[in-house]
């Protein structure tokens, strides 16, 4: 690999690479090695780099000396596109990311239908708002059903026959992807749950938790660890790591796994539960009350503990009660009768995180998110409003700051602060272009003030708005893979301002080689009525086609295009061809291309003479010398007609009298009357002019061509003038 | 009781492929209750293109059976009950035999290949297996029709190939369909129709070319059908959504099934974009109780705007399927005509049970 050279030797390794345009570091990575099939044989002799489309390197090589070798198989050179580096989701392969982006297309582009319509009523002034209230209803819809195709990690069948001792349930594991825009859809598009937010993020924590576990100590990973020693604990009850497992399983709300757990507890056993009855009665008691948690929210999941209450009053009220309960518990004096010391001093400490004691529920958790969660179900369980929420998140992120800040924590302190810009700059940074093109519709549609922010056109964008810039992102991206830039389109056209250049410039840009290809770029023409591109697009397939020999499809693509200018050009060199290769028989050939050419109200520039001309020839060769047949009379007015047809070719004047010297020197009569020789002497004096003109292109003809026309064509007038008088 | 004239909708699964899918057909099988597919696909990760034998099962999953890498991209595939021909876009041809083989070697080698600058110049537009014949045709952008016999046991190489026409470029086709086994039928730019009959070489013994539309945008012959039982009617598919038939006895009046570029107001226009294939659906019965030989058969199409189609001579078309995206090849199954596959252009197959 290359190393750029350093200026100094002194300071630390950022100071060694001034003068680099990208900073280098070759301790810091390994080489990557990219294997290239090319498939050449040896020896290779070149071999060229440079950017091919999006993030594509296009690598070109060259074999030495190609012309020696005879063979078919042999290629002078291949030219191959390499993909350095990942993705920015390393969860997501290319085909993953790929299948989100076609589903995508469908929801985003009913959403643009509808923002479009609801915009038009309200300009016909008969909604005041050009959101009407049911906005985020479509939004909400939206959101599901983009929702649908980023996975579904609750999907997954339990066993029929749970193990007692698992305690975590292998799901199918989640992606960030996912993670985020559940909670950008919890914030901003499901207004119907917006009383029970906290709740929601309890359940989010309780989904994704094992995410956070990338860069973070996270609860999850202490219970997947205990989960490993669980076979072989003999008296789990005695160990101090069970304990903690639980309240922090309790902490952050997995109430079903704090009671399973605490279930495995050793009492139960039914050989001790005679001796250690009031130990096993504080257990259970604990167990019961954990399952007997109140929660402000309409309802649970299957399988999940705790009692819902949809109204506060109701919830205030059970919540007391509850309190109530463990503080009566907690000053039980069966604890003194309980000889147990771990049991009795992890059942008060799960006492106390009920009771929401701040220092212990931080011991329990591991990061600000958990202990946020924790917070939010124990101490502030009536926490209401983004403000409020905010306020305590900053607590919580003071309390256990993050040494390394995950991504998912980075979006939810952005939208608990309901800072616009760092939520849709963390969705574009940490989870790429697609997340913040299609997560703007949320930030749009959840505030007024965000809105006026997004669609606020900024001068140092060139004068586009914050969402189309975003859109077009996306939309270049898309473009630049060969399976992705069909949908492209979409998002261009939901971008007022540049959307239209740029789609211009992306059709364009597609290669003509393959026919499928250029009719699927073309139906997108027709699609977004780009007559004008579409016509360039088939003017640059038709010269590409004719210049790699495919005549025929060059000609038809040329005009589909109605292009008189180039079609008249490549007559010219398509005559070159007829005047050398066409002889009586190859006319079999050139059948097709002169079927295509056809009728006369297509634009041909010039080469429906072939037709003309065809016809003429074909005639000619039924001609028999000696006897006057319908052949012979439509041979003569075939002649006649191509010579006063002003598209045929001067150069073909010559060569084609000289194939009719048979009908001019007829034995029996002379074929032409005296008007149609004087005609035809008429051409071939304008000939003779034509002849001193230095561009003029002599027919392959016998030199003795010229005089043996002209003196038929004499002979033939004296004939014609002695009949005629 | 169940509601009659109005057909059921069929049933839909659609399977992710992850990959783009070039073509797809059934495979024919000598048991009834198996079902398999030959799928040609492109990777677009790695590049490779590759021909792949799937198993179908009842709960709609697919697994591999046998798989091969194909020099490029393959352009056209077609199956018989004992061959499968797939050609490329760089030219070459590729034959394997599945006739007493399990499915599981059938694409350990090919049969036949034929490459190189005597038998194609750069793509091959389409190919054709003669039916229970051991012959296939190919004709591509270079105007070149070919023909290679496959059935000689130990023959390989370019000997079996025989060239029947040369265009030289002049002329280009997309498209070609076996009616007997001396006669073939190509297409190509201008909705042109050739009719071959290899007894007088030389050249096409008939041609067609539209003359319905007197204004000036004509189009390409993507697909060609031809039904056994009438072999003097040849069915295309085409751009603007343009469906005819060609009966070679009144070889000046195509009938028109579909297409923009008609005033008449008899015939249904389904789309308006690219029909990318054409194939007679022995499943439908005709509607109509004219059986004379000059009327069309029902006959399914799909289109680049996601249309697949049944359509009929003077009937509603029926839609089975409207995708947000081109359905680019489909196949109905010859054994169970109910069954209908087809492949999508965003990377994922789909499969369709009609009732």
């Amino acid at each position: 690999m290359p190393r750029v050279a350093s200026g100094s030797g002194g300071g630390g390794a950022s100071d060694s690479i001034t003068g680099a345009l990208v900073p280098f570091l070759p301790d810091s990575q390994d080489a990557v090695v990219y294997p290239l099939g090319h498939g050449l044989k040896p020896p290779i002799s070149r071999v060229s780099i440079s950017w091919a489309r999006g993030n594509t390197l296009r690598v070109s090589v060259f074999r030495s000396s190609p012309a020696e070798s005879d063979s078919d198989e042999d290629v002078g050179g291949k030219v191959m596109e390499v993909r350095p580096g990942g993705n920015v989701d390393g969860q997501l392969s290319d085909a993953q990311w790929r299948r989100i982006a076609y589903g995508s297309v469908s929801p985003f582009a009913l959403l643009q239908s509808r923002r479009n319509s609801a915009l038009s009523v309200s300009k016909m002034g008969l909604s005041p708002s050009p959101y009407h209230l049911e906005w985020w209803e479509y939004v909400s819809e939206y959101s599901k059903d983009v929702s649908s195709l980023l996975g579904n990690p609750k999907s997954s069948a339990g066993p029929v026959i749970e193990d007692p001792k698992e305690v975590l349930k292998k799901v199918e594991e989640p992606t960030c992807l996912k993670a985020a825009w559940d909670l950008m859809e919890m914030f901003y598009a499901d207004k119907l749950s917006q009383a029970w937010l906290p709740e929601r993020l309890v359940d989010w924590l309780a989904d994704y938790d094992s995410l956070l576990s990338d860069t973070q100590a996270t609860v999850y990973l202490k219970l997947m660890e205990f989960q490993g020693l669980l076979v072989t604990l003999l008296v789990i009850e005695d160990d101090s790591r069970y304990w903690e497992v639980i309240s922090s399983a309790l902490a952050v709300g997995w109430l079903e796994i704090a009671v399973k757990m605490l279930r495995l507890h050793g009492s139960y056993q039914l050989d001790q539960l005679g001796s250690r009855e009031t130990e096993n009665g504080l257990v259970e008691a604990v167990a019961v009350l954990i399952s007997k948690m109140p929660r402000l929210r309409p309802e649970l999941g299957a399988g999940k503990l705790g009692e819902c209450f949809k109204t506060k009053p109701d919830f205030m009220k059970a919540w007391e009660r509850w309190r109530a309960q463990v503080t009566k518990l907690e000053s039980s004096a069966f604890w003194l009768q309980c000889d147990h010391l771990q049991t009795r001093e992890g059942l008060k400490n799960m006492l106390q995180i009920m009771l929401g004691n701040a220092s212990i529920l931080s011991t329990a958790t591991c990061n600000w998110m958990e202990l946020y969660i924790s917070h939010i179900l124990y101490i502030r369980p009536f926490t209401v409003g983004l403000e409020s929420m905010y306020s305590l998140a900053q607590k919580c992120i003071q309390l256990k700051p993050m040494t390394i800040p995950h991504k998912l924590m980075r979006l939810i302190v952005g939208i608990l602060g309901e800072n616009t810009e760092v939520i849709l700059a963390e969705c574009s940074r940490d989870f790429g272009t697609w997340m913040a093109a299609h997560a703007i519709e949320f930030l749009t549609a959840g505030s007024d003030q965000a809105e006026v922010l997004l669609h606020e056109e900024r001068d140092n964008l060139g004068g586009i708005n914050i969402e189309e810039l975003h859109r077009l992102i996306y939309a270049q991206v898309l473009s630049s893979h060969i399976l992705t830039w069909q949908i492209a389109p979409i998002y261009l056209m939901s971008c007022m301002k540049q959307g239209m250049g740029l789609l211009e410039i992306l059709l364009y840009r597609q290669p003509v080689q393959h026919n499928q290809l250029l009719v699927k770029n073309l139906e997108i023409c027709r699609l977004y009525e780009l007559d004008s591109v579409s016509s360039n697009i088939m003017k640059i397939a038709g010269v590409y086609h004719w210049k790699h020999g495919r005549k025929g499809y060059g000609v038809f693509w040329l005009q589909q295009a109605r292009d008189e200018v180039c079609l008249n050009r490549i007559a010219q060199q398509l005559f070159n061809s007829v005047g050398k290769s066409i002889s009586d028989e190859s006319f079999k050939q050139w059948e097709g291309l002169i079927e295509l050419l056809g009728s006369e109200s297509k634009p041909s520039g010039g080469l429906e003479f072939l037709h003309k001309y065809r016809d003429f020839k074909r005639s000619l060769k039924q001609v028999n010398d000696g006897k006057i047949t319908d052949a012979t009379q439509q041979a003569v007015e075939s002649l006649m007609s191509l010579m006063k047809n002003t598209s045929t070719p001067q150069r073909f004047w010559l060569p084609i009298l000289y194939d009719s010297l048979k009908l001019l020197n007829w034995q029996e009569r002379p074929l032409l009357n005296v008007s149609q020789t004087n005609l035809l002497l008429n051409k071939l004096q304008e000939l003779s002019m034509a002849r001193l003109h230095p561009d003029f292109i002599e027919a392959d003809l016998p030199p003795q061509a010229l005089s043996s026309v002209r003196l038929a064509l004499a002979t033939n007038l004296g004939r014609a003038i002695l009949e005629e008088s | 009781m169940a509601i009659t004239g109005l057909p059921q909708p069929p049933q839909i699964h659609r399977v992710p492929q992850f990959r783009y899918v070039d073509s797809i057909r059934w495979l024919p099988s000598i048991s009834p209750f198996q079902k398999y597919l030959t799928v040609a696909f492109f990777d677009t990760d790695s590049g490779t293109p590759s021909l792949e034998i799937h198993s179908l099962s009842s709960s709609k999953t697919l697994s591999l059976l046998s798989s091969w890498n194909p020099p490029s991209r393959i352009s056209s595939l077609k199956c018989t009950p004992s061959l499968i021909a797939a050609s490329t876009f760089s030219g070459s041809l590729h034959c394997f035999s599945t006739a007493g083989k399990s499915l599981e070697s059938v694409f350990a080698e090919p049969q036949i290949s034929v490459v190189g600058r005597d038998f194609h110049v750069g793509p091959i537009g389409g190919v054709d297996l003669m039916e229970g014949g051991s012959d296939c045709v190919s004709v591509g952008e270079d105007g070149r029709v070919n023909l290679v016999k496959i059935g000689v046991e130990g023959y390989h190489g370019k000997g079996n190939c025989r060239r029947v026409f040369d265009g030289n470029g002049l002329v280009s086709y997309t498209a070609v369909r076996w009616a007997s086994p001396t006669e073939f039928v190509t297409g190509g730019c201008g909705f042109g129709l050739q009719w071959w009959d290899l007894r007088r070489p030389g050249s096409a013994v008939a041609q067609f070319k539209d003359n319905w539309d007197q204004g000036t945008t004509s189009g390409i012959i993507h697909s060609i059908d031809i039904h056994p039982s009438r072999k003097h009617t040849c069915l295309a598919g085409g751009s603007a959504g343009t469906v005819f038939a060609w009966d070679l006895r009144w070889q000046q009046e195509p009938i028109i099934l579909s297409g923009v570029g008609t005033n008449d107001a008899k015939t249904h226009s389904l789309s308006e974009s690219d029909v990318w294939e054409v194939h007679y659906d022995c499943y439908m019965k005709s509607a109509s109780s004219n059986t004379s030989s000059s009327r069309i058969l029902p006959a399914m199409i799909c289109s680049e705007d996601g249309i697949l189609a049944v359509i009929e001579q003077g009937e509603e078309p029926l839609e089975l399927l409207a995708e947000p995206c081109a359905i680019n090849s489909f196949d109905i199954n010859c054994q169970n005509p109910s069954d209908v596959i087809c492949s999508l252009e965003w990377e994922s197959i789909a499969i369709l049970s009609r009732p």
